[in-house]
């Protein structure tokens, strides 16, 4: 666009004339201010910052124990119609792997092994799950942890919510139990 | 969620640090007219789950209603008097309640 | 000030040209030039480390199945859980394998495929992934859904039809500018405009290519955060529950090893290639086996039980619907790594091209504007009143 008028016409053109390329800044100033978050989360994905936040350790599950840890220090993220989740991990006891099949978690006492929850994903030493958080849970809620044997067994254990996740219930008192 | 990531990874390649939540299972219950009460599962990538089990259980464990969604990813039944829940059950771990409570009346 | 109808339009279409680019022209120059790097990325670690190399320790050496690969995994390192591993698209490149150490840290190691050897772990810095998420989404992170970076990387597709649209219009008989030379001595902006000119007639197609492709991205995008699935593949989650065998003495039931479950799914899907083994995440999961067939643009993958030895679920070529062959062929379009070494180097050459036509486009725009500028000062200095007649741009036919 060529600029022979050496006046320009409306206030609003001369002030895009000035700011324009400074868009440009703008636009390149969005990479930068993530680079840290990225780096940080590139380490929490490699293992190399920990289980996650709030990490409880050696949760006694019968005869079995093992680390929880919320993957991040943040309200539940929402997925659609399918609700809201949050991102564990787990780490199961070394001597303890070979006997445990599989791991679940579940806010609320579950009904049945069927129901128990969502299972974790992944190694023994650093598995992961999205727990679904009912809208309507309470805030004085436990999250139970379910270990299921290769013979069938059961074992349980529940730790409060509030302990595994603060900020999930800092949001569940502001959701003040509405969906 | 790392281990979803890289399943999508496979085919997909285009999710490095994609979204946590890839696929979660998700179910509706509604009554519709006549007391019946309408289920949808499916997942939250918007996939159906036809001939995926859903079964409307007791509080007492007992199955009162046995069922597969269909095709369209749904089942109806009569709603049940008492206590309830209606279990999505796609395999372990993949599981969804919806409590009687929840379901609400017309 | 009277111009002639075609004169004007044609000044419109350059106008929108121009535009299309100019006013965040650095971020999309950034977005091509990082997307070029990224096309070879794997190459230019191939380079810098070894480790990522395979490199054969005798002439004769065969390439070990994926179960012998692991076997040498588990020696080297027996507490060591192994949850992938995966042939890149290349002989030269050593497998990866993805895995976790019993203090939790889950690196991706590079394997030789002759002898099995660890030979190193992936640098802290992913230089891959860097120049992915920098040039995919800008490095904004996926919070809720896609994030808002890859929207707007995406969104550019647009004005990158537009411009290649608008810059066919303006450039009269382009089919005729494949071979002119570019002028040099005549002033840089006269260079620029002609090199700027020729770039262009020969990335027609990759221009196409890379804006349509990118276009789609966006649609990907828009889809997945409205929770709308176009896919027709099967969702096979896990194994029921009494389909894994319970233990009386609570050992773990026997599973398949990963070669007995490559054989398995070959028997079932002929002409099966894989390239990327999948261990079961949980008890109830699957072997999932893939890589690629006939269409190099796609994967195709097999389920396998492990316990029952059955092919649960696959995802062939064949499986895809019409709508998906052409959704799943735009990333591989996009990204060039469908045809190995020699696709990447091309896609590599015009995406250079690309980077250098949008830094070409803004010199020619800013040497224009400054002649024309001083032009209409000149003439300002000669005559009262201001000149209104605005310079045409010099388009050669």
């Amino acid at each position: 666009m060529s600029q022979a008028q050496t006046l320009p016409a409306s206030p609003l053109k001369q002030w895009w004339l000035k700011w324009r390329f400074h868009l440009n800044i703008l636009l390149i100033l969005i990479p930068l201010g993530f680079m840290p978050k990225y780096f940080a989360d590139a380490k929490l994905f490699r293992g190399d910052a920990g289980l996650g936040v709030n990490v409880i350790s050696d949760i006694q599950v019968g005869p079995y124990s093992l680390d929880l840890a919320e993957m991040r220090d943040e309200a539940p993220r929402a997925d659609g119609p399918a609700g809201h989740f949050k991102s564990f991990n787990a780490s199961l006891c070394k001597a303890c792997i070979n006997d445990v099949k599989a791991v679940y978690l579940r806010i609320g006492k579950p009904r049945s092994l069927r129901a128990a929850g969502t299972i974790f994903f992944g190694a023994p030493y650093r598995m992961g799950t999205n727990l679904p958080i009912p809208p309507r849970t309470q805030p004085d809620a436990q999250i139970w942890i379910t270990l299921e044997g290769w013979d069938g067994s059961m074992h349980q254990a529940s730790v409060p919510l509030a302990k595994a996740s603060p900020a999930t219930v800092a949001w569940l008192e502001k959701q003040g139990g509405k969906k | 969620m790392k281990h979803l990531m890289r399943k999508l990874a496979l085919p997909l390649l285009v999710l490095a640090a994609g979204p946590a939540l890839a696929h979660n299972p998700m179910c509706e219950c509604e009554e519709v007219a006549s007391g019946q009460v309408k289920c949808t599962g499916g997942f939250s990538d918007g996939s159906g789950a036809p001939g995926v089990t859903l079964d409307v259980i007791g509080y007492d464990e007992q199955v009162l209603v046995g069922g597969k969604l269909g095709d369209d990813s749904t089942l109806t039944f009569k709603r049940p008097d008492g206590e309830f829940y209606v279990l999505f059950d796609a395999g372990p771990g993949h599981v969804v309640e919806v409590d009687y409570a929840d379901i609400g009346q017309p | 000030m009277a111009k002639s109808p075609k004169k004007s339009k044609s000044k419109l279409w350059f106008l929108v040209h121009s535009w299309l680019a100019l006013p965040i022209w650095f971020f999309v120059l950034i977005v091509c030039f990082t997307g070029m790097l990224a096309v070879v990325s794997q190459e230019i670690v191939w380079l810098a480390n070894p480790d990522v190399r395979a490199s054969k320790p005798d002439g004769d050496a065969e390439r070990l199945s994926y179960q012998q690969v692991l076997d040498a995994l588990h020696k080297a390192e027996p507490d060591m859980a192994v949850e992938s591993l995966r042939q890149p698209d290349g002989s030269h490149f050593a497998l990866t394998a993805d895995v976790t150490f019993p203090d939790g840290t889950s690196p991706t190691l590079y394997v030789n495929p002759y002898t099995g050897a660890i030979q190193g772990k992936s640098p802290d810095f992913n230089f891959e992934g860097f120049t992915r998420a920098l040039h995919g989404w800008w490095l904004v992170p996926f919070t809720n859904g896609f994030s808002w970076g890859w929207y707007l990387v995406s969104i550019l597709g647009l004005p990158m039809l537009a411009s290649l649209v608008t810059g066919l219009v303006v450039y009269k008989k382009f089919w005729k500018g494949f071979f002119k030379p570019v002028r040099t001595g005549h002033g840089s902006r006269i260079f620029w405009g002609d090199l700027h000119r020729l770039a262009g007639v020969w990335s027609i197609w990759f221009i196409a290519v890379i804006s349509i492709t990118g276009t789609w991205f966006l649609i990907q995008a828009i889809l997945f955060d409205n929770n709308i699935s176009i896919s027709s593949r099967p969702i096979v989650p896990v194994i029921a529950r009494e389909d894994v065998p319970q233990t009386a003495d609570g050992s773990q039931a026997p599973r398949i090893d990963v070669d007995e479950a490559a054989r398995i799914a070959g028997l079932a899907i002929p002409g099966l290639e894989i390239s990327s083994v999948s261990l079961p995440a949980t008890a109830y999961s699957h072997v999932t086996l893939g890589g690629r067939g006939w269409y190099p643009l796609m994967f195709q993958s097999a389920a396998v039980n492990p316990y029952t030895r059955t092919v649960d679920s696959q995802f062939l070529i064949s499986d895809r619907s019409a709508l998906e062959f052409v959704t799943e062929s735009m990333r591989p379009l996009h990204t060039g790594d469908f045809g190995g070494l020699p696709i990447k180097l091309i896609w590599f050459f015009f995406g250079l091209v690309l980077t250098l036509m949008v830094f070409s486009g803004l010199l020619i725009w800013t040497k224009r504007t400054a002649q024309a500028t001083a032009a209409a000062l000149k003439r300002s200095e000669r005559a009262p009143r201001v000149a209104s007649r605005e310079t045409t741009v010099e388009i050669r036919p």
